[in-house]
């Protein structure tokens, strides 16, 4: 299945301003899809995951309209051809 | 205003550089890192280097290191973060709160929170965690404060590689003297007037320590409540307040006259400018007399505050920001002060150099 991933453009500085890429091989969960992405864009990976290698506290990663912090995190199965990476609502 | 000096200017919004190298006129360029947090920041001027160091973290994406060298027209983000909590700590890093340079050429550190101290001995390309404070059996002890728990003040000695000492809010003064192998606690004196036991072996929410220029083991300390002076290399502290209106202050530093600059603040639960009155208080005799410092200075419904890292000097040129974004400088150890800008974003940290 080839899944499109759509990024925020706030990450564009590490992506060479692109805010969306699309991966075509069969990922099992989001965690595999990720690591696909991180070939793609290896400078998004520090700025995704934390040094646990979690979702940070204000990053969203929704598969299809899910989000995935509330289900299995990168475990989470992969049901979608969507994977949408963005920014929390937060700061000040 | 002399005509060789750079700022450094580290704000909630990015960092800003001044430079007043145009007949002493201040031209700003920033922001820089827009939108992003900068609570640190270092220019190393050793081995002819001119290379600008940055700590800008976004509460998205995290905190990292960034580096320019080219006086800051363009800043780098390398694929893979500088500094990084190591997977067995268990933590991820929260924010950058200081860069130092060591006594070698090619040394500098790096204060983070979660409380660690990196250091990289190869000008900045690789950065370790330093192991002997991080297994510091008081390390689990430490608590945070409003700040987040960070070890936010480093400071070296020029002639010494193995002396370093280190503060830490809420931990207090730790040292080392041999090169950060082994770390000490240099609490003794300090009070903690927020704890049942006011002076504990560690647990201080000290906020900032200055060494003199000339005198390699005296001291100033501004506390959370309470401003003191060592004479035995920041093993033990003696109050030093004569002549101040209120003990409460983040930021501290000694020109190279030896006087001391601290920005006295309302007591904890207030946190900002006493009577409404901007006053940058100096001491010229090590802490005998503080006297108040008002040319230049809003003396009328000033309501400020000053952050630890935001107090900063270069030879006997003195430089202050604030959380309502004013940026105020002197060139003369004190004695008058200008506002430089207005209108800044709230200001984290200032960094002063002589060019």
């Amino acid at each position: 299945m080839s899944v499109t991933v759509y990024l925020s453009g706030h990450l564009k500085s590490y992506t060479g301003g692109e805010t969306q890429t699309q991966l075509e091989a069969d990922f099992a969960t989001v965690g595999e899809t990720l690591d696909s992405l991180w070939k793609v864009f290896p400078a998004l990976r520090d700025r995704i995951l934390n040094e646990q290698g979690e979702i940070r506290q204000h990053v969203n990663v929704f598969s299809g309209s899910d989000d995935v912090k509330r289900l299995k995190g990168l475990a989470t199965p992969l049901r979608s051809n969507e994977l949408h990476i963005f920014n929390a609502v937060s700061g000040g | 205003m002399a005509d060789n000096t750079l700022l450094m200017v580290g704000t909630a919004k990015g960092l800003f550089l001044l430079r007043n190298d145009n007949g002493g006129k201040w031209t700003l360029d920033g922001p820089h890192f827009a939108g992003r947090a900068v609570y640190s920041a270092f220019f190393d001027q050793r081995k002819g280097r001119n290379e600008m160091w940055a700590a800008p973290t976004s509460w998205h994406f995290g905190a990292e290191l960034s580096k320019s060298t080219d006086m800051g027209k363009t800043w780098d983000a390398p694929e893979k973060m500088r500094v990084k909590m190591p997977k067995p700590t268990k933590k991820s890093l929260e924010n950058i709160w200081q860069i130092a340079a060591g006594a070698d050429p090619d040394t500098l550190y790096v204060g983070v929170a979660p409380a660690a101290l990196f250091e990289s001995h190869d000008s900045g390309k690789t950065f370790q965690l330093n192991k002997g404070l991080w297994s510091h059996p008081h390390r689990k002890k430490w608590n945070p404060g409003f700040g987040g728990l960070c070890l936010h003040t480093i400071v070296t000695d020029a002639k010494n590689p193995n002396d370093i000492k280190i503060a830490i809010s809420t931990g207090g003064v730790y040292q080392t003297d041999d090169g950060g192998a082994t770390w000490q606690v240099s609490n003794t004196g300090v009070k903690a007037y927020f704890m049942p036991n006011q002076y504990p072996e560690f647990g201080q929410c000290v906020h900032k320590i200055a060494r003199h220029p000339k005198k390699k083991n005296t001291f100033f300390l501004q506390n959370h409540h309470g401003v003191y002076k060592s004479t035995d290399g920041a093993t033990t502290w003696k109050e030093i307040e004569n002549g101040l209106p209120s003990n409460f202050g983040f930021g501290l530093t000694v020109s190279d006259n030896g006087s001391v600059f601290i920005v006295p603040l309302l007591k904890d639960a207030e946190r900002f400018t006493p009577e409404g009155k901007l006053r940058v208080y100096r001491t010229r005799d090590e802490g005998k007399n503080w006297e108040p410092l008002t040319k230049g200075l809003p003396q009328k419904h000033a309501y400020e505050v000053i952050l630890r890292d935001a107090v900063a000097s270069t030879g006997n040129n003195i430089f202050f920001g604030t959380k309502n974004g004013k940026l105020f400088g002197s060139m003369d150890d004190g004695d008058s002060w200008k506002m430089i800008e207005g209108s800044l974003p709230e200001i984290c940290c200032v960094k002063a150099y002589t060019l």
